[in-house]
């Protein structure tokens, strides 16, 4: 029955003011509206709703943005879109328990700790989607395949990766008499000389997710390998494992305090930002932090996109993956939202202030947003060239995870800066190491 | 042949009644008022047995489920593996650091809660004025949400703005930031298990003071005072009047402390999450990172199954003292 209240009209007068305010919201309304309509949603979407597992990103504003994007994408495709944003070390337990109750999100996402290789019986098949990705936008990274694939199949689609520089402070080299750095030689010779001079350097020698970063960034430059490419044989029983070793011991000793044994994540950047570090090996959330909280810190602070080893320049980035249950509710616009998000990537990365490196070639093409107009940060446009990932030069499989969660490699280079001798240290990082895998071959 | 058993008598069954006027019927057992106290008191008892065969019968017998098998996190379909999941703990060096850590974290925290836990009973206990007010206030770390304590605590054990060597600092105990004498709370190994067993004190001690008081205030003051007026110490009046009497509340006390602290996760795992080099490493951390974030269920199964040998004595003996004392 209608009620007849309802067919009310109002004939209010528009004056000056709300006529500006009406035809401004239009304007921006359109603008955004021709930004998400360049890739229009099939029409079988309208009614839908999607429901994405997210982390909670180092850099706030780009949440922020995420939010507001996936809200106007969904106005314009007639989805209702929810995103539920969680620390990024609690997704694991989320997805073990998504997966027992085979009920939960859309779609998620995996943040540093790739769980293709467990889950992908269980996820959707998004080679159609990977590929076309590859095609529009030049092809991806090499290194990122194997986060993603699972026996050439595309389980998962990467997003972007955390680049894990060099942040050094200017003014400290030049005070002194060093130049601009550029291998691990010139930051232990800094960290030598300047830890007298109250300005010591920093890498975490703990359980946390940098310390991971950081000593398989320094092993690789070094030429050590976690496996052979086929991540079949394992290979940190080695000459080049002995002498990253050896040079983590002496830049401890020389460059470090012992406080470095107790960081977390976010102890490089307070290290940085507080004016002590004359150099750490982290994240540009460092430097954003330190622009946010000490400008004249700031003003000084250089990047250099990984030190030079004696064998390579590699860096190891942080991975971050999407993925699709099998019993999701809503595939089809799960896909398109991965497919608008990788369309609108340059405002993603502007978004995250230069934080989101993309996997995919042709996102290179300077400038990149966030990085190509900041003389300090311009050389990271070329990460892509030198960035790798965990179980180097193997694949992420979930041995290869296992080695990451249960901070093997860290534990190595602790226990070699406490004192314990290079030999046993590696001999008991290889028996760890050849435990997991065993186990894994055997299931 | 038998007679017929006399009228209202029975045996166990059914009883035969033979009714005035020569009807002979049978009548059930459970009609019996015995049967019926006997299922009156099993109804009683039911919803608790439901709840504990649900919520840890079930959970138990499904980890020693995963732990005999090679499940991982995605994959449903689980192939039996006997004891091999086990037999790979025993083989991981990091687990038996795991092993020990926890034993010293348990009864480590266990005993200075002890003394933490009777002190602060025995100072609520007097009388003085605004007695209510801070027996409320002492449990205010029992009741704060874990994470947001933790939190705390880890800024407070901050290697570069901790406020405890900021205090030591300026009172001249400890020297600047940098010096060989600031202490690295949660990066020199003893330090780093010494401060998450610190805030797992700090966090429960209140409730063994709870415990402690609510046994102490049940005692008869007049005991009290005659063993006063017969020239029993302090110690003596402690040891030999007020413990034996309020035994049976201390023993539950203890043996809930052993298991909450024994399967504690979450001050360790936000503090250190183990680290550096396994120092402060237990057993439900390594079963987390190994059976959720490392995705090998089995084998961190089986890894905090391990836990369950640990418990189950010292819960045995602490209830079976419990029982003696009761008869």
């Amino acid at each position: 029955m209608s009620d007849p209240h309802q067919v009310q009209s109002d004939h209010h007068s528009v004056d000056r003011r709300k006529f500006l305010k009406l035809t401004g919201t239009g304007v921006v309304g359109a603008s955004l509206l021709t930004m998400l309509d360049a890739r229009q949603a099939p029409a079988q979407l309208k009614g839908t709703s999607l429901r994405l597992l997210m982390w909670s990103h180092f850099v706030p504003a780009y949440d922020v943005w995420l939010d507001d994007f996936a809200k106007k994408w969904g106005e314009t495709n007639g989805v209702k879109v929810r995103i539920d944003h969680m620390p990024h070390l609690e997704l694991p337990a989320r997805y073990a328990a998504e997966f027992a109750a085979g009920a939960g999100h859309d779609l998620i996402y995996f943040v540093g700790q790739i769980l293709t290789g467990h889950y992908y019986k269980n996820l959707i098949d998004l080679s159609d989607l990977a590929n076309g990705l590859g095609k529009k936008y030049g092809g991806w990274m090499e290194s990122s395949k194997s986060g993603a694939q699972v026996g050439g199949t595309w389980y998962g689609v990467p997003d972007f990766f955390i680049a894990i520089p060099m942040l050094w402070r200017k003014d400290l080299f030049d005070s002194a008499g060093l130049g601009a750095p550029d291998t691990w030689e010139d930051f232990r010779k800094a960290g030598r000389i300047l830890k007298a001079k109250g300005h010591p350097t920093g890498m975490p020698f703990s359980h946390c997710n940098d310390a991971n970063h950081n000593w398989r960034s320094l092993m690789y430059c070094y030429g050590a390998k976690e496996t052979d490419p086929s991540g079949q044989t394992i290979l940190i029983d080695s000459k080049e494992t002995r002498e990253a070793l050896k040079f983590a011991k002496a830049m401890y000793d020389e460059g470090m305090t012992p406080e470095v044994f107790s960081w977390d994540d976010a102890s490089d950047n307070r290290y940085l930002a507080s004016g002590v570090a004359c150099w750490v090996h982290d994240a540009i959330s460092a430097y954003r932090t330190t622009q946010d909280t000490n400008p004249k810190v700031f003003e000084h602070t250089y990047v250099l996109p990984e030190a030079k080893g004696p064998v390579a320049r590699l860096n190891m980035g942080e991975p971050n993956v999407w993925a699709i249950w099998k019993f999701a509710k809503n595939v089809p616009a799960a896909k398109e939202f991965i497919q608008a998000i990788a369309d609108h990537q340059k405002e993603a990365m502007e978004a995250s202030r230069g934080y989101n490196m993309p996997f995919l070639r042709n996102q290179y093409t300077r400038p990149m947003p966030g990085l190509g107009g900041d003389p300090k940060l311009a050389a990271l446009q070329e990460q892509d060239k030198i960035t790798v990932f965990f179980g180097n030069p193997g694949p992420m499989t979930p041995a290869a995870q296992e080695v990451l969660t249960t901070f093997i490699i860290p534990d190595m280079f602790t226990k070699v800066a406490r004192g314990v001798p290079v030999e046993d240290t590696v001999k008991w990082a290889t028996g760890e190491i050849r435990r997991i895998y065993a186990k894994h071959k055997a299931s | 042949m038998a007679g017929l058993p006399a009228a209202g008598s029975s045996r166990s069954g059914a009883s035969l009644s033979v009714a005035v006027g020569g009807r002979v019927g049978v009548t059930s057992w459970w009609r019996t008022p015995t049967a019926r106290r006997f299922i009156f008191g099993y109804t009683l008892l039911a919803p608790a047995v439901l709840y504990v065969a649900l919520l840890v019968g079930v959970p138990f017998l499904f980890s020693l489920y995963l732990a005999l098998s090679d499940a991982s996190v995605g994959d449903p379909v689980a192939r039996f593996v006997g004891l091999d999941n086990f037999k790979a703990a025993l083989e991981n060096a990091t687990f038996y650091v795991a092993l020990r850590n926890s034993l010293v974290f348990t009864f480590g925290a266990a005993v200075m809660k002890g003394l933490l836990g009777t002190s602060l009973a025995f100072l609520l206990v007097q009388p003085f004025k605004g007695r209510t007010v801070v027996r409320a206030l002492i449990v205010i770390p029992f009741t704060l949400p874990i994470a947001v304590s933790v939190l705390g605590w880890k800024w407070m054990f901050d290697s570069q703005f901790s406020v405890i060597n900021w205090a030591l600092s300026h009172l001249g105990l400890i020297g600047e930031f940098g010096s060989e004498s600031w202490p690295v709370w949660l990066g020199q190994p003893g330090l780093a298990l010494l401060s998450v067993m610190f805030v797992n004190v700090w966090r429960s001690f209140p409730f063994s003071a709870i415990v402690l008081l609510a046994g102490m205030t049940s005692v008869a003051p007049e005991i009290i005072e005659a063993a006063k007026v017969d020239g029993a110490s302090f110690m003596q009046r402690f040891r030999m009047i007020i413990v034996p009497m309020i035994a049976p509340i201390l023993f539950i006390g203890a043996a809930f402390d052993t298991v909450f602290t024994l399967s504690d996760l979450s001050i360790v795992y936000l503090l250190t999450n183990g680290g550096p080099d396994g120092a402060t490493e237990i057993l439900p951390t390594l079963a987390y990172n190994t059976g959720i974030r490392g995705g090998a269920l089995g084998r961190g199964a089986a890894i905090s199954l391990f836990l369950f040998p640990l418990l189950l004595p010292a819960i045995a003996i602490l209830l079976r003292t419990l029982r003696r004392r009761q008869y």
